[in-house]
């Protein structure tokens, strides 16, 4: 079995410091996703209670090793998103919202998008019940 | 804290926390092992910081199970 001091010679590494915290980050990051959806589906409230905090504990976890990790030149900037493309975005919510907005004002009026008023009188029945006497 | 009522544990919460359990294992090991390459005196101790956590989150499910115990129902053979 190679030793480190063979390995790093021929170019080779073991895992380093920067290696371990961006796997730790990564589980972080999937760790939270799971307390998230452990609280979600608590029926008991005091277990509902106990995966809120671990979520919110964990969640904080990752942030401060983001940091640290971005203060020590660990993890590559993402590239930030063009001005076009955000303000296409912005355009297209707005749009959006609006429909939804008017939906939900017409919702529970008489003039509601899904009411129609009758144009036919109510039908009534030609045949009695015969198990009526 | 127990103005809530508890509940018995359900199967699917029981799950959630073996898995979370065996997460917070896996998270202590990871940081164990960071630390004992690690040169740098800030992330050592933010290491440290993170392994006390850890070590908070897994007791706290272990009594979380151990207060649901009496609530369980027993299994007949």
């Amino acid at each position: 079995m190679m030793n480190q001091q063979q390995n790093q010679s021929q170019g080779q590494q073991m895992m380093n410091e920067s290696d371990y915290l961006n796997v730790i980050l990564s589980d972080l990051k999937r760790t939270v996703r799971e307390y998230t959806t452990a609280t979600t589906e608590s029926a008991c409230p005091v277990v509902r209670r106990m995966f809120t905090d671990l979520t919110n504990s964990t969640l904080q976890l990752q942030g401060e090793l983001f940091q640290v990790m971005e203060q020590n030149k660990m993890y590559t900037a993402p590239s930030p998103a063009p001005r076009q493309m955000i303000d296409k975005e912005i355009q297209t919510a707005q749009q959006d919202h609006q429909q939804a907005h008017q939906m939900s004002q017409q919702h529970g009026m008489q003039s509601g998008a899904f009411y129609h008023q009758s144009n036919v009188p109510n039908h009534t029945s030609n045949v009695q019940n015969p198990y009526l006497t | 804290m127990n103005n809530m009522q508890m509940k018995p544990l359900s199967g699917k919460e029981l799950d959630y926390i073996a898995d979370s359990l065996s997460n917070e294992n896996m998270l202590i090991k990871l940081c164990a092992t960071a630390r004992s390459v690690s040169a740098n005196a800030q992330i050592s101790q933010i290491i440290d910081q993170h392994l006390q956590v850890h070590e908070q989150h897994t007791h706290q499910m272990i009594e979380m199970l151990k207060q649901h115990q009496q609530m369980a129902p027993t299994q007949s053979h």
